[in-house]
């Protein structure tokens, strides 16, 4: 145990001789968070449409109201022109184009069908859909309000109640899984270049040498890094808290335990690569590869995992991320018990041994 | 003098490929990015889960849940606990909604006298929720409209420019590009930099009689060499496995990500002057990177987020890389397009690259 006590010395020595990393370790989980909560939101409102009234009635100068009004659509800054309205959507000024043919009024008055056209940019597929939905939606309740004469339609009423986060705020998603995306960021890829650099600057052969076991080495090696992931856990839900108001209603102990364990994952995935990678680049890479995408795309992080196609859920099943970021969800927004997450914490605690097992048995094989 | 710059250039592949990971690194990773952009991004909001409580048991409240899985926006599950256990399923997310039909629902609609329903939601997921709520109120229009048989007049004809289909994949593959540029080249730049001055083999190579401008042309070159190479594995990948279109010029695109890379060299190089460990250096490669990609308009429009964050963008090279990308792949844009970025770029990769390279040749002679 004092060895592990002494390998864990010199590593936090190694990282506080370097105080620009260490900067950077804190830094870059605040800037991410920051990022995060401000730059990534999914809400699409104001989107620019330019509406172009060919029929100049009362009716139609109420669609372009009912347009505008609604907080889907802003008009554009640049009034289309009468000869190439779709310059608009080449210089990406306007995201569509709504065209009012003439004969709308009367059409709708004398209850005939009518047609409207729209011409959207498509480029962006998820804004094109939102433009389409969103514009259907506002014709839809446009014509409820303009039935003919004589007839009547109750709407059903929805009484909404929104839990957690009655706002609907997006970082009050984002936020929160930012942790399990940071913790397992940081862990492996500080442990798996660390380990990297001895082997590549020459000094692992004399730790190997030194009268400690490879499994002592390791220990000593990773616990630096556990308080490391700990402190920028921390900070996230710092920054959270201050500056997004995220709410944390559940256990903080019961935080801790699961983020124990997950970082204890991650240190096992970086062991694992920085195992079989001879230099710090390449280890960089690969952790890049293995460390910051899959946990960013198949965690339920920004996409869910029910819209993915069906080898890629089952392969979300091998990702810790998913598993925390429930569980880190579930707790600091919506209180939830370990009776409630059990399912997701045996998963977890799963992984996190099977992870370990491999990590160091191919560490002691590679490396010793 | 080129012998000595071809002698570096080759000297460097040899120590990046060394490590036979790193080969197949440079292979997987625009496939890989590929596929999990091309696969896994998708903001359409679909199958919400969406626990049923239904008390009035009519035909009527049966339609109306069924109502609610068309267009797949909703399933629908009807084997529900108690009311007052209703929250377990958000937290553990197994549902994402709760619809709770009053028993007194078929009456009123028969009577013409405006039915109330509760809808509970995960609030959480503060997007999918605001979207459902949408599904729900136009489902409610539908349903209604079906039950009282009221057709709506007016409908709109749509006419979808440039991507159609609606492919996620065709605007993820141009961002993906810009994306694996930026990152490749500043982090391996400024790692292959600082590895010389951390082994300690820089100060053997400034004793040889190679210039300072050669040593630092023989260190980007690869990198810039390499980062295009990643670029044509994206695009062909791209091509040939998810089909995507490519309208506008490929020699354009080229030569604008030539130019382009001069700055993400720059940036590089900076680091290199700043850092001394390759941890340090691919920290600093990092955050950037991460900022890059984030204010890059990659994941979400540039219109969406704050206004005072828009201009933050402005700050950001890969911003205007990636609308070259984008409108010269999905829009076919030609130079006269895009003048603006151009000479944005330019003057970034003078500046940055002109000052980074000056600080260094300062440093080393």
């Amino acid at each position: 145990m004092r060895k592990v006590k002494f390998i864990a010395i010199k590593e936090f020595y190694h990282i506080l001789r370097d105080p620009k990393s260490l900067v950077i370790a804190i830094a870059m989980p605040i800037m991410m968070t920051f990022l995060y909560g401000y730059a990534i939101t999914l809400d699409i409102n104001n989107i620019t449409v330019a509406v172009i009234d060919y029929d100049k009635t009362l009716e139609s100068k109420e669609l372009v109201d009912a347009v505008y009004e609604s907080t889907y659509f802003s008009r554009p800054d640049t009034e289309p022109s009468e000869h190439d309205p779709e310059a608009l959507l080449r210089s990406s000024q306007a995201t569509a184009i709504l065209y009012i043919r003439p004969g709308f009024s009367e059409a709708l008055l004398n209850n005939r069908h009518f047609e409207l056209g729209m011409t959207i940019d498509g480029s962006d597929n998820n804004l094109s859909a939102a433009v389409l939905n969103f514009s259907k939606a506002v014709l839809n309740l446009y014509l409820l309000d303009h039935l003919p004469n004589g007839i009547e339609i109750p709407k059903i009423e929805i009484a909404v109640q929104n839990l957690y986060n009655p706002d609907l705020t997006s970082s009050h998603f984002f936020v929160p899984g930012l942790v399990g995306i940071i913790l397992m960021m940081i862990s492996a890829l500080l442990t798996s270049i660390t380990i990297a650099r001895e082997k590549e600057t020459g000094t692992m052969e004399q730790l190997l040498t030194a009268p400690v076991s490879t499994r002592q080495i390791l220990l000593g090696k990773i616990i630096p890094y556990i308080m490391l992931g700990l402190l920028d856990g921390f900070l996230v839900l710092a920054v959270a808290k201050i500056l997004f108001d995220i709410p944390f209603v559940g256990s903080q102990l019961l935080l801790l335990a699961f983020g124990l364990i997950y970082i204890a994952a991650a240190l096992a995935l970086g062991i694992l690569i920085s195992a079989i990678s001879k230099t710090q680049q390449v280890a960089m890479m690969l952790a890049l590869t293995v460390t910051l995408l899959p946990p960013m795309m198949l965690s339920g992080f920004i996409f869910s995992i029910k819209n993915m196609p069906i080898p890629l859920q089952i392969f979300s099943n091998i990702i810790p991320a998913k598993f925390f970021i429930t569980i880190i969800r579930g707790i600091t927004l919506k209180g939830a018990g370990v009776e409630i997450l059990a399912a997701q914490g045996l998963y977890l605690i799963i992984l996190m041994a099977v992870l370990m097992f491999i990590a160091s048995k191919k560490f002691s094989t590679r490396i010793a | 003098m080129y012998q000595a710059l071809y002698g570096l250039i080759k000297k460097e592949f040899i120590q990046v490929f060394r490590d036979k990971n790193m080969l197949r690194l440079i292979f997987l990773l625009p496939i890989i990015q590929l596929l999990l952009f091309g696969y896994v991004v998708n903001f359409d909001v679909k199958n919400l889960d969406l626990d049923v409580y239904d008390f009035d048991h009519s035909s009527q409240s049966r339609e109306l849940i069924q109502t609610t899985s068309a267009n797949n926006y909703f399933k629908p599950n009807d084997e529900v606990i108690a009311l007052k256990n209703l929250e377990n399923n958000f937290k553990n997310s197994s549902s994402d909604m709760a619809i709770i039909i009053p028993n007194d629902f078929s009456e009123k609609l028969m009577n013409k006298d405006k039915p109330t329903i509760s809808l509970i939601t995960d609030g959480s997921n503060a997007n999918s929720t605001s979207i459902g709520i949408g599904y729900m109120l136009q489902i409610m229009q539908l349903y209604t409209q079906n039950y009282y048989n009221i057709k709506p007049k007016g409908e709109i004809r749509f006419d979808v420019l440039y991507n159609p289909e609606a492919e996620s994949v065709y605007f993820m593959v141009p961002g993906i590009v810009a994306t694996l540029l930026t990152m490749i080249t500043v982090m391996l730049t400024a790692m292959a930099i600082v590895r010389e001055k951390e082994v300690g083999t820089l100060e053997q190579l400034l004793v040889t009689p190679i210039k300072g401008w050669v040593l630092l042309l023989g260190k980007i070159i690869p990198f810039a060499l390499l980062g295009l190479l990643e670029i044509i594995i994206a695009l062909t990948f791209g091509v040939l496995w998810f089909k995507v279109p490519f309208v506008g010029s490929s020699v354009l695109l080229f030569s604008l990500s030539g130019l382009y890379l001069i700055t993400p060299l720059g940036i590089g190089l900076f680091f290199s002057n700043i850092t001394s460990t390759q941890q340090q250096a691919m920290f600093f490669a990092w955050f950037f990177s991460v900022f890059a990609i984030l204010t890059s308009g990659f994941f979400t429009p540039i219109t969406n987020m704050p206004i005072w964050m828009q201009y933050i963008t402005y700050l950001n090279p890969m911003r205007y890389f990636m609308e070259i990308v984008r409108a010269i792949m999905m829009k076919g844009a030609g130079l006269q397009d895009l003048t603006f970025q151009v000479v944005i770029l330019t003057i970034y990769g003078i500046s940055v690259f002109g000052l980074s390279a000056l600080r260094f040749s300062k440093r080393i002679s």
